[in-house]
């Protein structure tokens, strides 16, 4: 199988593998801040905070390679297909990548200040929707890599959920706000970072939309929910083949 | 503007047979098949060049026609005005239809149809021993039209229609070929459509000219296509995509996919379409 | 090692002596042609003068006379080889180029060479015994009468031209691209009229050196005259009758026993390899600059 998705030309192939490795390098460091940004605030942890807002350098740092990447294989290549679908894929999944790591930051930095704070057990309130965000990311991620479809169609419902998430952990903590008007900006801090979440919900969600376009050359954008059924409607004929999760560098000539 | 046929019928040329005088009717409600080709099969000699192709080319479209070299696509091309017939031992089966007529009918006159789809060649070959104007009309005067007036008349709208009007309108007289390569291959082309054919089929038309020159005719191909239907032959996918409405890939004499240009480009069907496109092999 | 002084000088020496070699049998090979001009001019210019353009040959031992009638009769005679010659010439090497089976075309083009190397007295004893002993009779009708005459020397002489002119022809159309054929052919023109408006025409200009160069060659017949044309001291008004020529008569006069003649004969010769000369110069002249295809 390598050998029917090489290209001819070594340099399109080298051009490609080195798109693919920096948009995963770039995935799972933005996996990974995500979960620091929430384990300082409900460790109470400062220094994982400012790990998380460090790291957000080399993140946009490789957003800026994943374009220079992109343009630089159209430029050359003037790809087509899903070659072409998985270069346009992956510049859009390197903002969306880019936007979550930010609200990873701001999460940290909400998080610094509440922890300087005495405990606040309403941040519980925070765990479900947390994890419904990170595993969203996990999940769209392997969908990019395993062409997963059914998993990136399902994306966009879930998110709905996590609007609906959002909007009852607000009214609770509003609810908290009027029990406890001493604790107000604490309690805005909670709702601001649940917002944040819930932010990072709709860029995976965009990120989805973009996968099912690398996939079956489908735009499902602003359809509404879409069940998980439908991927047969939007594949029809056989998908093309998964992109592996690490490219191996073709051999040296 | 009388049409070909009906001066054919006043000239000292014998008219073919059965060949209808008017393809499309002025007011024609749904667009129909310039080409419907059936099951065609080509044989040089021993050589299987074209094995069981079918598709249908609509009218006004640019279509064009794709795969490694030796895949028959040059061949299928020319099956399509019986010029694969100068080939001494090249044999045909199936069915090819004209806007309805079968291009291959026992009385059907090669000539005749060669008139109504025009040819241009990957090597432009104007006339040495005549000038641009003698060119242009060339078609039209060695089949018995000598009306001057109506030989000028014809001779410009082709040059306009091919772009070459304004470079070339002060030098009617000159050689032919002491243009550039690529006003040479708008000369051809315009010696092509001078006799108003319905079809323009296009062999690798700008593979041999520059990449300015290569644009000018992609333009011209661009803004015939309103009138004519043009089906190109094009080794470049760029230039495939670029150009055409539907595009078809054919493999080692088979057709692999037909498509429109725009899904075949963004998701093919075929695994071996995909490979090709996208320079996995070829 | 890379610079002998000794050996650079010598190889030198012998690549200059080489050439030299060269240049000498250069010279050797255009000397004749040289050496024939200029014995002619020395032998024969004196003897041309108006007269000899404008009146008939002189009785034997007479003073005077000229070689008007042998001039008129040798352009005569070439003008009927060129109307029975080209035509056939021409469309045999259209045909060999154009159409025809391989195996066809190769064994016509095979004869035409042997044909090409017939000994010209060869053809003038054919003709002889076909046409001057019996004359060409079609169909009751008398189209060349029997005996001596302008017809059969032009028979004769557009025998030597044909397989001459037929080569050529095929020779010069093959070099015309094929594209251009296709091209006339997908404009949905005939193909006798590509083969007459495109091809040929493109090939003019190597057709009309083929033709001129076959007409160079057997204008110095002489042999074939000998038994077809016979020759004659007066004026030809019928040509089914004998007629003059300027080989034929040059060689009754260099084979006579009169100073006169002998003297007319040298300025005949003179006169033959003027015209001669003057049909490859126009050859020249028609092919300078560009190849002949074109």
């Amino acid at each position: 199988m390598a050998d029917t998705s090489r290209h001819i030309l070594g340099t399109y192939d080298a051009a490609i593998s080195a798109l693919q490795n920096d948009l995963l390098m770039m995935a799972s460091l933005c996996e990974r801040n995500l979960r620091n940004s929430l384990g300082c605030l409900l460790n109470r942890d400062e220094d994982l905070c400012n790990v998380t807002i460090a790291d957000d350098e080399e993140i946009d740092q490789l957003e800026k390679q994943v374009d220079k990447n992109g343009i630089d294989l159209l430029r050359r290549f003037q790809p087509v297909a899903s070659d072409l679908r998985h270069v346009v894929a992956a510049m859009k999944l390197s903002g969306n990548l880019e936007r979550i790591a930010d609200q990873a930051v701001n999460i940290a930095r909400k998080a610094r200040k509440l922890n300087r704070a005495p405990l606040l057990t309403e941040v519980s309130f925070l765990e479900p929707i947390y994890r419904e965000v990170t595993t969203m990311l996990s999940d769209v991620l392997h969908a990019y890599t395993e062409a997963n479809i059914d998993l990136a169609i399902g994306i966009p419902a879930r998110d709905k959920k996590l609007d609906a998430m959002n909007h009852e952990i607000t009214e609770k903590l509003t609810v908290q706000m009027t029990k406890f008007p001493d604790r107000i900006t604490e309690y805005l801090d909670l709702v601001f970072i649940a917002r944040h979440l819930e932010r990072a919900g709709d860029h995976v969600k965009n990120m989805a939309e973009d996968v099912v376009f690398a996939i079956a050359a489908e735009d499902i954008r602003h359809m509404g929910a879409l069940r998980p059924g439908s991927a047969a409607d939007l594949l029809g004929e056989k998908a093309v083949e998964p992109v592996p999760a690490r490219i191996e560098e073709p051999p040296a000539a | 503007m009388e049409r070909i046929q009906d001066i054919e019928s006043a000239s000292t040329v014998a008219p073919a047979a059965a060949f209808p005088l008017k393809a499309s009717a002025p007011h024609a409600p749904a667009q129909r098949n310039a080409f419907e080709v059936t099951t065609l099969n080509v044989w040089y000699g021993q050589k299987h060049a074209v094995q069981d192709c079918t598709l249908n080319i609509p009218e006004r479209t640019i279509t064009a026609i794709i795969g490694p070299s030796g895949c028959g696509k040059s061949t299928f091309l020319r099956c399509l005005n019986r010029m694969h017939e100068l080939v001494p031992r090249a044999r045909i089966a199936g069915t090819i239809r004209f806007f309805g007529q079968d291009l291959y009918a026992p009385q059907i006159d090669p000539a005749v149809v060669r008139r109504r789809i025009g040819m241009v060649f990957q090597k432009s070959n104007p006339f040495p021993t005549m000038s641009i104007a003698e060119n242009v009309t060339v078609g039209l005067r060695l089949n018995g039209i000598g009306n001057r007036a109506y030989l000028r008349e014809r001779m410009e709208q082709s040059l306009r229609m091919a772009a070459l009007w304004d470079e070339v309108k002060d030098d009617l007289g000159k050689p032919g070929v002491s243009l550039s390569g690529g006003q040479q291959q708008r000369l051809c082309i315009a010696r092509a459509i001078a006799t108003q054919p319905e079809v323009l089929l296009m062999d690798e038309p700008a593979s041999a000219l520059d990449p300015i020159a290569t644009m000018k005719v992609e333009e011209l191909i661009h803004q015939l296509s309103r009138d004519y239907t043009i089906v190109i032959v094009t080794h470049n996918m760029q230039q495939a995509s670029r150009v055409s409405d539907k595009t078809a890939f054919f493999y080692l004499g088979r057709l692999i996919e037909y498509n429109d240009t725009e899904k075949l480009f963004t998701r093919p069907r075929e695994k071996q379409t995909e490979d090709y496109i996208s320079g996995r092999f070829g | 090692m890379i610079s002998n002084p000794a050996n650079h000088a010598m190889r030198k020496a012998v690549s200059r002596c080489i050439s030299g070699i060269t240049l000498l049998c250069a010279c050797l090979v255009v000397a004749p042609l040289a050496l024939v001009f200029f014995h002619l001019v020395r032998m024969g210019a004196s003897s041309l003068n108006l007269d000899f353009f404008t009146h008939l040959p002189a009785g034997p031992g007479e003073p005077g006379g000229g070689m008007a009638n042998a001039i008129i009769g040798t352009l005569i005679l070439l003008g009927l080889a060129c109307l029975i010659g080209v035509p056939t010439g021409v469309l045999g090497g259209v045909y060999l180029s154009e159409f025809g089976s391989p195996r066809v075309n190769w064994t016509v083009r095979f004869l035409c060479d042997i044909l090409n190397g017939v000994p010209s007295i060869i053809w003038g004893i054919v003709i002889n015994g076909l046409v001057v002993m019996h004359g060409i009779v079609i169909c009751g009708r008398v189209i060349i009468p029997r005996g001596f005459s302008a017809y059969s020397g032009g028979l004769a002489l557009a025998c030597l031209m044909i397989p001459l002119v037929m080569r050529t022809t095929e020779e010069v159309l093959v070099l015309v691209p094929n594209g251009y054929r296709e091209a006339a052919l997908a404009l949905g023109i005939a193909r006798w009229k590509t083969t007459v408006h495109i091809v040929m025409k493109s090939a003019v200009r190597g057709i009309l050196t083929g033709i001129l160069l076959a007409l160079a060659r057997v204008a110095g017949e002489t042999a074939p005259l000998l038994f077809t044309a016979l020759g004659n001291s007066f004026w030809n008004n019928n040509l089914a009758k004998p007629i003059a020529a300027l080989p034929l008569q040059i060689f009754q006069y260099a084979n006579s026993a009169y100073a006169n003649w002998h003297r007319q004969a040298w300025a005949g010769a003179l006169v033959l390899v003027g015209f001669i000369l003057a049909l490859n110069v126009t050859v020249r002249f028609l092919t300078r600059g560009k190849p002949v295809r074109v």
